[in-house]
C-alpha cells in the first residue's frame, strides 16, 4: 500500500511555493545574482565597454590598474576591462551554442535509447560508452586538430564530448520514469510513441537536465577557456578569458593583473552557474524538498 | 471496569506541525488508555492522525512537530518533558514499536541476529555471544523455523513475513511492558496476516504484555483489540469495547465506516459508502469534523465543537447525539 | 451460449532473472503459467490471490502491456497473441485499465482535461468534441466538469481514481482491467469506488476483470471469480460457490484468514503454515503441496489437471472438496512457543 504523507505542503499554489523556496535558498540566490550580473555584462558588453577592445596603443602597454583604465592594459595597450567584458560573451555564445546542440542531440537519443530499448539502445550507449572512455581535453585537441582552430571548432569539440553525459542522464531518468503506471496508462489508451516521449516522459524529466545544464556551463566555459589557452581556441584578436590568462601568465612575476582579474571573472562565472545548479537541485529534488 | 491502573496514559495530546507557511494542529485532545496486558485497537484512516499518536508515546516525533499540550503517562513516568536520552533508555527496554515496512525498519547491512542481539547489549550489556545465543531463542519463539541457521542471514534473504517476525523477536527482546504495533501486518498477504496475528496474540498472553494495535483495517481490529479507539481528522470520536463498538457503535462515523467494509462472509448488494473525503489538517472542518459527510448532521454539528464525553458502560463520543442513538438501537432490538 | 468477449488459453509468461555473460538464460521466473478462462459480456470476473501470484502479470497480457511467452488471448473473435503495439492500437478503444495507484497512474504534469482526453485524442476526436465528451463521463464519475482545468494534485486520493476510471471510459470500451482499482484507498473511499464501478457497469454493460488481493472486494464485485496460486489458477467458481463451497484447500485457507470486521466471526482457520514458494523455483506437481494441510505424495510428483468439477466450476486439485482440519483441531498438537 503506498504511503500517502499525512501532512504536506499545501498542494495548490506549487508555483508561489517555488518562489518562497527560492528566497529561501542562499545557494539559488547567490547563483542567480552572479548569473544575471554575468549575462548582463555579456548582452551589453560593446556599450559597456569603455575602449575598442582591438584598440592597441603601443605606448600604454602593461599600464597597472586604475587611472584611465580600470583594470590596466596588457602587452598591446588594449584596455583589459574591455576585453574581460567582451570576452564574458565569447564565453558565453560558445556556452550557450555548446548546450543548445548537446542537449538537443543528448536527450533526443537518451530518451529514445531509453524508451525503446533493443538494438537502439546497444548503438547509442555504446557510442556513449566509447567517447567516455578518452579524456574529454585530449578528444577536443583531436577534434580540433582535425578541423583547425576557431570558436566553431570550439563548439564543435565541446559538444561531442558534452552529449554522452546528457544522454547517460536522459536515459536513466527516462528508464525509472518507464516504471511509473502514467506511461502504461497512455499505452494502454492507444497513444502513439512519439507521443508518450514528448507529452509524457519530456516534462517529467525537464527539471534534472535543466539542474544539469546549469551547473554544466561553468564546466564547458572553463573547458572553452582550457582550449582557448592552449591556442587551439578562439583566435586573436577575439578576446577569451582562457587565452587572457594565458597571455596574463607570461607576466605574471611583473604585470600580475591581467591574468588576475581575467581569473577572476572566470571564476565568478563558474561558481554563479553551480550556485544556481547546487540551488536548483536542492529545490527541484522533491527528496530535499519535501523536508 | 476494572480499577488497575492504567499502564498508558495519553491525556488531552495536542501535537503541532510546523509547515513551510502553516502550523498544523494534526493531533487535538487526544485521549486514550493502555491497561497491562490488553490489546487496545486504534483505528482511523489516512490522516486521522493514528500514527502521530503513536510516534508521539515512543518519542519519535519529526523535529518539525511538537507536544503543544497534554500529557502521556506511562508506567508511573510523565514521557512529554523526557530527555532524549531518558526515553533512549525507555524504548526498547519498557515499550517497543514494530512498524508496517520491516524491510526498511531493518539495517541491510546487518545479520538479523546482531539486529536482535543490539538491544540486549545496549540495554543489559550482553556479551556478544549471549546476545546471539538468546537472539536465536527469540527468532525460534516467533515462530521462524531452523532459527539457529536463519539468525545469520541478512533481511533481504527473508521473506516479508519472516522480517515482521524478525522484528517482533527485536521488539521482544527486552520483555517490554507496550508493543505499539502500526499497521504491523497491512504489508503482508492475508495467509501470512493471520499468521502473524496470532502470534502477536499468544506473546501477549505468555508475556502479559500490552499491545497497541494501530491499523486502518477494521476487520484485523476486530479480530484483535479488547477494547477499540476510533479517530477521524486527528480527534477521538469514539471510545469503547471491541463488543460496543462492533455492534452497536455510538458515533454516526464508525457506525458508517464498519457498513463500508465488502464483507467476504456474506454477498453485499451495494456498500453504504461515506460521501465526501478525509479532511487533510490544512482544512479540519468546523464545528464536528465529521459532519460535512454525516448523513444526520444538524446545524447544531456545523456551529459546535463537540467534546468527547462519557456514555453508559464507560464508552464515549464525541458525538452530542450518541446517548440518543444507543437508546434507540437498545430500544430496537 | 453467447461468444466469449475474451478468451484466454493455456496464457504463460516466464521472466528471465538471471543472464549468464553469454546472453543465454540462466533462471526464469514463471509469472502466469497455463492459465484458461473466458468471459461473457457484461460479466465480472474476479482474480484473486496473495503477493506473487501472477495476478497483475495476467492482467498486464491481457492487457498487452507484456508478450505472452506462450499460449493465446483472443478477444471479441481476434487473436490478439501476438499483435504488434502498433496493431494492438486499433483495439485500445476497447479494452481500458484502471490502476491502483491514484498518484502514479496520473501524469502530474498534465490537467484533467488532458489526461481523461488521451485516449479521445489519440482515436482523432476534435478538440471540441474532447472537452464534451471530458465533461460528460466527469460527471458519469461524479467530478465536476468545471474542474477539468486542474491538475492532479488538486485532487484527493479518491477524487483522483475516479480520474482514472474517467480515463478509462472516455472510449466506451467493452472490457476494463481493474489491477487493484481499490486497494490504495481509504475503507470510506473505497466504497465509494466500487459502487461507482458497479453503476458504470450496469449503465454501459461493460465487462470487468477485476484483480485484488482483497476477498471482500473480490466478492462484493464479482459474479465468477479466479483463485490464483504461484501463477496458475487453482479454482475458478461462480462468487457464491466458491465462497459458500469452496473446493481447493488453498482458497478454503485464504478465505478462513480473511479477518471479518465482525467480532462473532472469530475465524475458524484452517493453519497455513509456511510462505509461498519462489515462483524462480516451483516445487514440482502440486504448486501448492508444499503448504497444503492434506497433501499425499502424489501431490509432489504429479500436477493436477485443471478439471471440469460440475458445470462452470473448474479446480486443479487430486482431491478436491475433502475436509481440513481447522486451527482449533490442530492447536493442541502445535506446542506455542
Amino acid at each position: 500500500m503506498r504511503q500517502v504523507p499525512v501532512i504536506g505542503p499545501i498542494r495548490r499554489g506549487l508555483q508561489s511555493d517555488f518562489a518562497l523556496r527560492f528566497r529561501r535558498s542562499r545557494n539559488a540566490m547567490i547563483g542567480s545574482v552572479l548569473v544575471s550580473i554575468v549575462l548582463v555584462v555579456a548582452i551589453f558588453a560593446p556599450w559597456l565597454a569603455p575602449y575598442d577592445y582591438e584598440q592597441i596603443n603601443m605606448l600604454a602597454i602593461w599600464r597597472p590598474p586604475g587611472g584611465e583604465h580600470l583594470l590596466g592594459t596588457d602587452a598591446l595597450g588594449r584596455d583589459v576591462f574591455s576585453r574581460i567584458l567582451i570576452g564574458a560573451r565569447v564565453s558565453l555564445t560558445v556556452a550557450g551554442s555548446v548546450l543548445a546542440i548537446t542537449l538537443t542531440i543528448g536527450v533526443t537519443l537518451g530518451m529514445i535509447a531509453g524508451y525503446f530499448g533493443g538494438w537502439a539502445e546497444t548503438i547509442i550507449m555504446r557510442t556513449v560508452d566509447i567517447i567516455f572512455a578518452f579524456p574529454e581535453l585530449i578528444l577536443a585537441i583531436l577534434v580540433a586538430a582535425v578541423l583547425g582552430t576557431g570558436t566553431t571548432t570550439v563548439i564543435i569539440a565541446l559538444s561531442l564530448v558534452w552529449w554522452p553525459g546528457i544522454a547517460r542522464l536522459t536515459r536513466s531518468l527516462v528508464l525509472s520514469l518507464r516504471e511509473e503506471m502514467f506511461v502504461d496508462a497512455a499505452i494502454a489508451s492507444g497513444t502513439r510513441s512519439w507521443r508518450i516521449l514528448l507529452r509524457h516522459l519530456l516534462p517529467n524529466i525537464a527539471s534534472p537536465i535543466i539542474v544539469r545544464a546549469s551547473v554544466g556551463v561553468g564546466f564547458i566555459i572553463m573547458a572553452e577557456a582550457t582550449l582557448s589557452f592552449l591556442g587551439i581556441g578562439v583566435q586573436e584578436p577575439t578576446p577569451t578569458w582562457g587565452g587572457m590568462i594565458r597571455d596574463g601568465l607570461a607576466a605574471l612575476r611583473t604585470d600580475p593583473h591581467l591574468a588576475l582579474f581575467t581569473s577572476l571573472a572566470l571564476a565568478i562565472t563558474i561558481i554563479g552557474f553551480n550556485l544556481l545548479g547546487d540551488g536548483l537541485r536542492d529545490l527541484l529534488d522533491p527528496k530535499v524538498r519535501d523536508q | 471496569m476494572s480499577v488497575r491502573e492504567p499502564l498508558l496514559q495519553v491525556d488531552g495530546l495536542t501535537v503541532e506541525f510546523a509547515t513551510l507557511r502553516h502550523r498544523l494542529k494534526v493531533l487535538e485532545d487526544v485521549s486514550l488508555t493502555v491497561h497491562p496486558g490488553e490489546i487496545v485497537g486504534l483505528v482511523g484512516e489516512s490522516g486521522s492522525g493514528k500514527s502521530v499518536t503513536a510516534m508521539s508515546v515512543m518519542g519519535l516525533l519529526p523535529d518539525i512537530a511538537g507536544v503543544a499540550s497534554g500529557s502521556i503517562g506511562f508506567d508511573g513516568t510523565e514521557l512529554t518533558g523526557l530527555s532524549r536520552k531518558a526515553m533512549r533508555e525507555m524504548r526498547g527496554r519498557d515499550m517497543a514499536m514494530i512498524f508496517q515496512e520491516p524491510m526498511t525498519s531493518l539495517n541491510p547491512v546487518h545479520t538479523v541476529s546482531f539486529q536482535i542481539g543490539e538491544v540486549l547489549v545496549e540495554h543489559f550489556g550482553a556479551s556478544p555471544a549471549q546476545a546471539h545465543a538468546k537472539a536465536v531463542e527469540l527468532m525460534a519463539a516467533v515462530g521462524i523455523p531452523d532459527a539457529a541457521r536463519r539468525a545469520l542471514d541478512y533481511p533481504h534473504q527473508l521473506s516479508g513475513g519472516m522480517r515482521q517476525r524478525v522484528m517482533i523477536a527485536m521488539a521482544m527482546a527486552c520483555q517490554p511492558k507496550l508493543l505499539l504495533a502500526d499497521e504491523p501486518t497491512t504489508a503482508l498477504d492475508v495467509t501470512i496476516q493471520a499468521q502473524i496475528l496470532d502470534l502477536m496474540r499468544s506473546l501477549r498472553d505468555q508475556f502479559n504484555m500490552a499491545i497497541l494495535m494501530i491499523t486502518h483495517d477494521l476487520g484485523v481490529i476486530a479480530q484483535m483489540a479488547e477494547r477499540v479507539v476510533v479517530m477521524y481528522a486527528g480527534q477521538v470520536v469514539e471510545e469503547g469495547t471491541a463488543a460496543q463498538i462492533f455492534d452497536r457503535p455510538a458515533h454516526p462515523y464508525t457506525r458508517l465506516l464498519i457498513r463500508s467494509i465488502p464483507s467476504a462472509r456474506h454477498k453485499s448488494a451495494r456498500l453504504d459508502a461515506i460521501p465526501g473525503s478525509t479532511p487533510s489538517a490544512h482544512a479540519f472542518p468546523q464545528g464536528c469534523r465529521f459532519h460535512p459527510r454525516c448523513p444526520e448532521a444538524v446545524d447544531r454539528c456545523r456551529t459546535e465543537t463537540q467534546a468527547l464525553h462519557g456514555l453508559p458502560e464507560g464508552r464515549s463520543s464525541r458525538c452530542w447525539r450518541s446517548l440518543e442513538a444507543l437508546q434507540d438501537t437498545v430500544a430496537a432490538s | 451460449m453467447t461468444m466469449a468477449l475474451l478468451e484466454v488459453q493455456d496464457l504463460t509468461k516466464e521472466f528471465v532473472v538471471e543472464r549468464s555473460l553469454l546472453g543465454a538464460q540462466r533462471a526464469t521466473l514463471r509469472a502466469v503459467h497455463n492459465v484458461s478462462f473466458k468471459m461473457a459480456p457484461g460479466e465480472t470476473l474476479g482474480i484473486v490471490g496473495e503477493s506473487g501470484c501472477g495476478k497483475t502479470t495476467l492482467g498486464r497480457l491481457i492487457l498487452r502491456l507484456l508478450d505472452p511467452t506462450g499460449g493465446s488471448i483472443r478477444f471479441d473473435g481476434q487473436d490478439i497473441t501476438h499483435l504488434s503495439l502498433r496493431q494492438m492500437r486499433g483495439l485500445r478503444q476497447d479494452i481500458q485499465v484502471v490502476f491502483q495507484d491514484p498518484y502514479s497512474s496520473l501524469n502530474p504534469r498534465l490537467t484533467v482535461r488532458a489526461i481523461i482526453g488521451e485516449p479521445l485524442s489519440n482515436f482523432g476526436f476534435s478538440t471540441a468534441e474532447i472537452t464534451r465528451r471530458v465533461g460528460e463521463v466527469m460527471e458519469v464519475v461524479g467530478l465536476q466538469p468545471d474542474t477539468m482545468d486542474r491538475n492532479p494534485h488538486a485532487f484527493s486520493g479518491g477524487q483522483r481514481q475516479r480520474i482514472g476510471i474517467a480515463r478509462a471510459l472516455a472510449l466506451r470500451p467493452k472490457l476494463i482491467v481493474c489491477d487493484e482499482a481499490v486497494s490504495a484507498l481509504d475503507v470510506s473511499i473505497q466504497a465509494q469506488i466500487l459502487n461507482l464501478l458497479a453503476d458504470i457497469q450496469q449503465e454501459f454493460g461493460l465487462t470487468l476483470l477485476f484483480i485484488s488481493h482483497n476477498l471482500g472486494v473480490i466478492r462484493h464485485v464479482s459474479h465468477r471469480i479466479a483463485v490464483m496460486y504461484l501463477g496458475e489458477i487453482v479454482e475458478l467458481a461462480t462468487e457464491r460457490d466458491l465462497f459458500e463451497n469452496p473446493l481447493h484447500p488453498y482458497t478454503r485457507a485464504l478465505i478462513s484468514a480473511v479477518p471479518e470486521a465482525d467480532i462473532h466471526e472469530r475465524t475458524e482457520r484452517v493453519p497455513l503454515d509456511g510462505e509461498i514458494p519462489s515462483p524462480v523455483n516451483p516445487p514440482p506437481g502440486c504448486p501448492f503441496h508444499t503448504r497444503c494441510p492434506i497433501a499425499r505424495p502424489r501431490c509432489g510428483s504429479d500436477l493436477p489437471d485443471y478439471r471440469e468439477w460440475s458445470p462452470r466450476r473448474m479446480v486443479r486439485c487430486h482431491f478436491p472438496g475433502e475436509a481440513l482440519p481447522t486451527f482449533a483441531e490442530t492447536a493442541t498438537e502445535r506446542a506455542l512457543p
